[in-house]
C-alpha cells in the first residue's frame, strides 16, 4: 500500500478510519484509491500528520475529500490535534490502487 | 519526503453558483427547442433554409449545447489547466450576455426580423463568447501549465468567437451589403466553422482528458492528441481558404478527409482507452456519451455523401436537414444528455455536502438523480431521434410529428432529473 508511517500500530487504526472516506466519482476509498502517503504522529505533540494527494490537481471535489479525510482522522484520535497535507509531488497515478481496489473496479 | 504545498488549489474550484446558472438554461432550452420542434415538424420537409430551422438551430447551439458547454467548463477548466478560474464575475457576465442574446436572436429568426432583435441578440452573443474568451485566456496565462486540453480548449473558443462574428456579419448583411454575397452563401462557412472549430475541436479536447479519467484509463497519447488538433484546425484554415478564393467542390474534399482521419484519430484514442481502463463496469451516462462518439463517423459519412452531391450532382436538401439533425439532436445531444449527469450531480453535491461529514451516512453524487428516469430518457430519445431522423429521410410528416413528440418527452425527462439534482438538500441525518 505504500504508506509511510513512524508508528505501525497507530497507522492500522488510521487506515481503517480512512477506509471509511470515499472518493464519491470512482466509489474507492482513499487508502485503496493510494491517496494516502504518509501518516506520522508526535507524541510529545499530540498530533497526527497525514500527507495525501488527489487523483487530480484542482479536483473538484478535492476540497470535500480532505475535509472527510481530518474529519476520520479526528474520529480516530479524538483527543489529537490533526493536520492534513496536500501534497502533489510526486503526483498520484494509477499504480498507487491497492490490489483490492483493482479486484473493486474490475467488479 | 512529500512536497506539500499550504496554498494548494483546493478550496479554489469554481463556486457551484457560477455553473449553475448555464445548467438550468440549458435545459430550458433543450424543452423550447423540442416544443418548436414539436411545433413545426413539417418544415422539416422542405428546404433547410427557414426561418423556423434558423430558429431552432440557434435554441440547440446557443441556448442548449454551447451555453451547457460554458457551464462545464468554468468548472473543468481549472483541472485542465491545473489553475483558478481567473474571474467569477466575468463568468457570471458571459452567463447574462448569452442568456439574454439567445431569446432576441432566436424571435429574430423565428420572425424572421434580421433588424433590431437578431442585431441586438447577435451583439449579446459576441459579447457573451467574448467575456468567456478572455477569462479563459487570463485563466491559462495565470496557471503558467500549458497542455494540450487547454490548447484545444482556446482554440475552439477562438473558432466559436470567429463563428458568432460572423454570424453577427451575415445579420447585418441581410440589410447592409457588408459581404459579396447573399448570407445564403456564407451559411455553410458559418455553420463549420461553429461545427467543427467549436464543438469538435472543443469535444475532442474535453472527452480526450475526460474519459480515461472517467474510464480510469492509463492510456494517454499526447502526440496523437496533437495530430488532431493539427489536422482539425489545418483542415478549417484550408476550407475557409477555399471556400473564399476557389469555390471549388472537388477541393472540399482535401478538408472532408482531414477531418475523416482527425475523428478516426479520435475514435482510436477513445477505443484504446476503453481498453485500458481499470473500471470494468461503464455507467449509462458513459454510454450514451460514447454513443455521441461513434455517431461521429456516421456523420462524416454523411458529409461525405453531400459534398460529392455538390460535385456531381445537386445536393437533395433533405440530407443536408438530416446532417443538420444529426448534428444537433443526434452527436452534440447524446453527448450532453450523457455528461449532464456525469458532472452535475457532482457540483451539487459539492455544494450540499462538503461542509458536512461527507464519510459515513451521505448520498453518493450518483443516488442524486433518478436513474429509471435517466434510462428510460436515454430509451425514448434514441427512438424519438432515429423517428425523427427517419422522417426527414422519408418526408414523412407523421413520422416528424412522433419522433419530436418523442424528444419532448426527452427533454422533460431530462429537465425532471436537472432539478431533481439542483434541488437536493442533505437529509437531517
Amino acid at each position: 500500500m505504500n504508506i509511510i508511517t513512524n508508528d505501525l500500530i497507530k497507522c492500522k487504526d488510521a487506515l481503517r478510519f480512512l477506509e471509511r472516506v470515499f472518493d464519491p466519482e470512482i466509489g474507492l476509498n482513499v487508502v485503496d484509491l493510494g491517496l494516502i502517503y504518509e501518516i506520522s504522529f508526535n507524541e510529545e505533540e499530540n498530533k497526527a500528520t497525514c500527507s495525501m494527494t488527489l487523483t487530480t490537481q484542482f479536483c473538484p471535489i478535492g476540497e470535500s475529500i480532505v475535509e472527510n479525510v481530518r474529519i476520520a482522522l479526528q474520529s480516530a484520535y479524538s483527543n489529537s490535534l490533526i493536520e492534513v497535507k496536500l501534497c502533489f509531488q510526486p503526483p498520484w497515478n494509477y499504480d498507487r490502487i491497492s490490489e483490492s481496489g483493482r479486484i473493486f473496479l474490475n467488479r | 519526503m512529500f512536497d506539500s504545498n499550504p496554498n494548494s488549489a483546493i478550496s479554489k474550484t469554481t463556486s457551484y453558483k457560477v455553473v449553475l446558472p448555464f445548467y438550468i438554461y440549458a435545459g430550458i432550452s433543450f424543452l423550447v427547442a423540442s416544443l418548436f420542434l414539436f411545433a413545426h415538424s413539417e418544415v422539416f420537409i422542405n428546404h433547410y433554409y427557414q426561418p423556423k430551422i434558423l430558429a431552432i438551430t440557434h435554441i440547440m447551439a446557443l441556448g442548449w449545447a454551447t451555453m451547457l458547454i460554458l457551464g462545464a467548463s468554468h468548472q473543468l477548466v481549472p483541472v485542465f489547466i491545473e489553475g483558478r478560474l481567473y474571474s467569477d464575475k466575468l463568468a457570471y457576465l458571459s452567463f447574462l450576455f448569452l442568456a439574454v442574446g439567445v431569446p432576441f436572436l432566436v424571435y429574430g429568426f423565428y420572425t424572421f426580423d434580421m433588424n433590431i432583435p437578431a442585431k441586438l441578440g447577435g451583439i449579446f452573443v459576441v459579447f457573451a463568447v467574448l467575456t468567456f474568451l478572455i477569462n479563459l485566456a487570463v485563466s491559462i496565462i495565470k496557471s503558467n501549465r500549458d497542455n494540450i486540453h487547454a490548447m484545444f480548449v482556446i482554440t475552439a473558443t477562438f473558432w466559436l468567437f470567429y463563428t458568432v462574428l460572423l454570424g453577427l456579419i451575415l445579420v447585418y448583411n441581410f440589410n447592409t451589403d457588408l459581404l459579396p454575397d447573399h448570407s445564403l452563401h456564407f451559411l455553410s462557412l458559418h455553420a463549420h466553422s461553429g461545427i467543427l472549430g467549436w464543438f469538435l475541436l472543443l469535444i475532442v479536447g474535453v472527452a480526450s482528458r475526460l474519459i480515461p479519467m472517467f474510464l480510469i484509463s492509463k492510456y494517454t497519447n499526447d502526440r496523437l492528441l496533437w495530430w488532431i488538433y493539427s489536422l482539425i484546425n489545418v483542415a478549417l484554415i484550408l476550407y475557409q481558404c477555399i471556400f473564399i478564393f476557389f469555390d471549388n467542390g472537388l477541393s472540399l474534399f482535401i478538408h472532408v478527409i482531414m477531418i475523416l482521419i482527425a475523428i478516426s484519430l479520435f475514435v482510436f484514442y477513445c477505443i484504446r482507452a476503453f481498453q485500458n481502463r481499470m473500471r470494468n463496469k461503464l455507467d449509462e451516462q458513459m454510454k450514451i456519451s460514447l454513443i455521441s462518439v461513434a455517431m461521429m463517423l456516421f456523420l462524416i459519412l454523411l458529409f461525405i455523401i453531400i459534398i460529392s452531391m455538390i460535385c456531381f450532382s445537386e445536393v437533395k436538401p433533405s440530407l443536408v436537414l438530416t446532417y443538420g439533425f444529426l448534428i444537433f439532436f443526434g452527436w452534440l445531444s447524446s453527448l450532453m444528455l450523457g455528461m449532464t449527469f456525469k458532472t452535475l450531480p457532482f457540483i451539487v453535491w459539492n455544494k450540499v455536502y462538503h461542509h458536512r461529514a461527507a464519510f459515513g451516512n451521505t448520498p453518493s453524487p450518483k443516488k442524486l438523480f433518478e436513474h429509471t428516469i435517466f434510462k428510460i430518457m436515454c430509451i425514448i430519445y434514441l427512438i424519438g431521434f432515429s423517428i425523427f431522423a427517419i422522417g426527414i429521410i422519408l418526408a414523412s410528416p407523421y413520422l416528424l410529428k412522433i419522433g419530436a413528440f418523442l424528444i419532448i418527452i426527452t427533454s422533460i425527462l431530462y429537465n425532471i432529473n436537472v432539478f431533481k439534482i439542483i434541488l437536493h438538500k442533505a437529509s437531517s441525518t
